[in-house]
């Protein structure tokens, strides 16, 4: 069987963790493998440079925990809010007392009051009686067939007061509506041909009236719209009429204007022609 | 290191008693989070904070025999806590700017007790550095096994307890706890050849 230990044993090995048979094994494998050895004493030369570092000294400063565990019954949470309550009832029944609060319930009936007692009036309460059950079966059903004959006749007869109400509402409400037709009929067959005629010549001569008005506005109008026109565009004529003259009287100056030079011209160029001609002439003669 | 009737005496609110045991255990939890952070005042508040949980809590301990794993499970759990914390607050401590006690005197007078070869104590002081610098640089998990196990003297039935885990997880940390280290020192060149002989 080869054993061969792991980092696990070597380490438990190394800081002699290991017992009994595993030790022995490991010291054997050890034994027997010099590199596993030399790992060992690698880690053992680590181990001891580590073993350089030393502990520093240091003095414990006081600390003080605040609350001490022990507990007794008056620092007891639950009792607090046990006399906290107790308080509070004590109070309301203080107040309640001060104040001659009674409450009371009697008969299914809750009572509150403050202040003294007072006579309260009973207010009777109707007891509802039960009937004795000494009615027959068929005294009870004549009863009930009694009372329903005397249901039906009475509403019988409030139904046949009914019917004639609406009878007789109907049959006033017709002739009433009747005559109002008959009046309106009877009023307008009575409207007579002239009147007729009479309304509507009435409505023709409005009406010519009315043509009429509107004709002679919009004449009106238009003459004065004509002749605003005319006005217009006798005016435009004048204006144009003028700058035209304009145009023509400054073209005639700048023509003059241009003769004058040309004639200046003329006049220069002959008489250098002139005085050229009479040298020329000189010269000959002399010659 | 401490006896059961202590821990029961606690346990019934005797405040002699809860004074007494954490006289008995302030300064391990002290060192377990000094080692943990490397910072004095970090293990300080994770040392106040575990005893005034240890006292407010003592009467919910079921077995008194499990008291020394009980009350690393509140030291751990509050260093956890606090490593949360410094990890949210990335400012920097005004003590980590400005070392004092490199400005003050020199490292081999930081010890209490008078030494024969002040050289020697020096390079050991500093050789404690570098050691406590590298086991700030393992992750937390296995630190904290490493400190439980190392220096604090639990066994890894206690240890798996504590940080509730299997004592073969408890194992495997530690070795590979100790394979980090001793990569991290063969990075800083502290290796059994440069300690030499005074080790």
């Amino acid at each position: 069987m080869s054993y061969k230990p792991n980092e696990n044993d070597l380490m438990a090995y190394l800081y002699g963790e290991l017992e009994g048979s595993e030790k022995e094994a490991m010291e054997k494998y050890l034994f027997e493998h010099p590199d596993a050895r030399r790992e060992l004493e690698r880690l053992q030369h680590m181990r001891s440079i580590l073993s350089e570092v030393k502990d520093k000294e240091v003095i414990a400063p006081p600390i003080f925990v605040g609350e001490s565990k022990q507990r007794f019954l008056w620092n007891a949470p639950y009792l607090k809010t046990i006399v906290s309550i107790a308080a509070s009832l004590l109070l309301i029944i203080l107040a309640g007392r001060l104040s001659g609060m009674r409450i009371q319930y009697h008969s299914s009936e809750l009572r509150i009051s403050f202040g003294g007692d007072k006579d309260v009036k009973e207010i009777p309460v109707q007891s509802v009686q039960p009937s004795v059950a000494s009615l027959s079966a068929e005294q009870v059903q004549s009863m009930i067939n009694a009372s329903l004959d005397k249901n039906n006749l009475a509403m019988q007869s409030s139904w046949k007061e009914t019917q004639h109400q609406l009878d007789a509402s109907i049959t006033e409400n017709l002739a009433q509506n009747s005559k109002k037709i008959d009046k309106l009929v009877r009023d307008a067959s009575t409207a007579s041909q002239d009147q007729i005629r009479e309304f509507v010549s009435g409505m023709q001569t409005e009406n010519l009236q009315l043509v009429k008005n509107y004709f002679k506005l919009s004449a009106d109008e238009q003459k004065q719209y004509i002749e605003s026109l005319l006005v217009d565009f006798s005016k435009y004529l004048q204006q144009q009429r003028n700058d035209d003259l304009q145009i023509v009287q400054t073209r005639l100056n700048s023509l003059e204007k241009n003769t004058d030079v040309f004639k200046q011209e003329t006049e220069q160029i002959l008489s250098s022609i002139i005085t050229t001609v009479g040298t020329n002439n000189s010269i000959g003669t002399t010659n | 290191m401490h006896s059961d009737t202590l821990v029961m005496r606690a346990k019934e609110g005797d405040q002699s008693a809860q004074g007494k045991l954490m006289q008995l255990w302030y300064k391990r939890i002290y060192n377990f989070g000094y080692k943990f952070f490397m910072d004095h005042d970090l293990a300080m508040e994770v040392s106040q904070k575990t005893f005034i949980s240890m006292c407010k809590n003592l009467p919910g301990l079921q077995d008194n025999a499990r008291f020394k794993s009980w009350l690393y499970k509140i030291a751990v759990n509050y260093c956890r806590e606090e490593l949360r914390k410094k990890k949210g607050d990335r400012s920097l401590s005004f003590d980590v700017v400005w070392n004092r006690d490199a400005e003050e005197s020199p490292k081999w007078e930081a010890g209490g007790q008078r030494i024969d070869n002040p050289e020697s104590q020096l390079h050991k002081t500093e050789l404690a550095d570098i050691l406590q610098q590298a086991l700030s640089e393992l992750n937390a998990e296995q630190r904290e096994v490493v400190i439980m196990k190392e220096y604090e003297g639990l066994k890894f039935r206690e240890i798996a307890e504590v940080l509730n885990i299997s004592e073969n997880t408890a194992k495997s940390r530690m070795y590979y706890g100790l394979d980090g280290l001793r990569k991290i020192l063969d990075r800083k060149n502290i290796n059994k050849d440069t300690i030499g002989y005074e080790l």
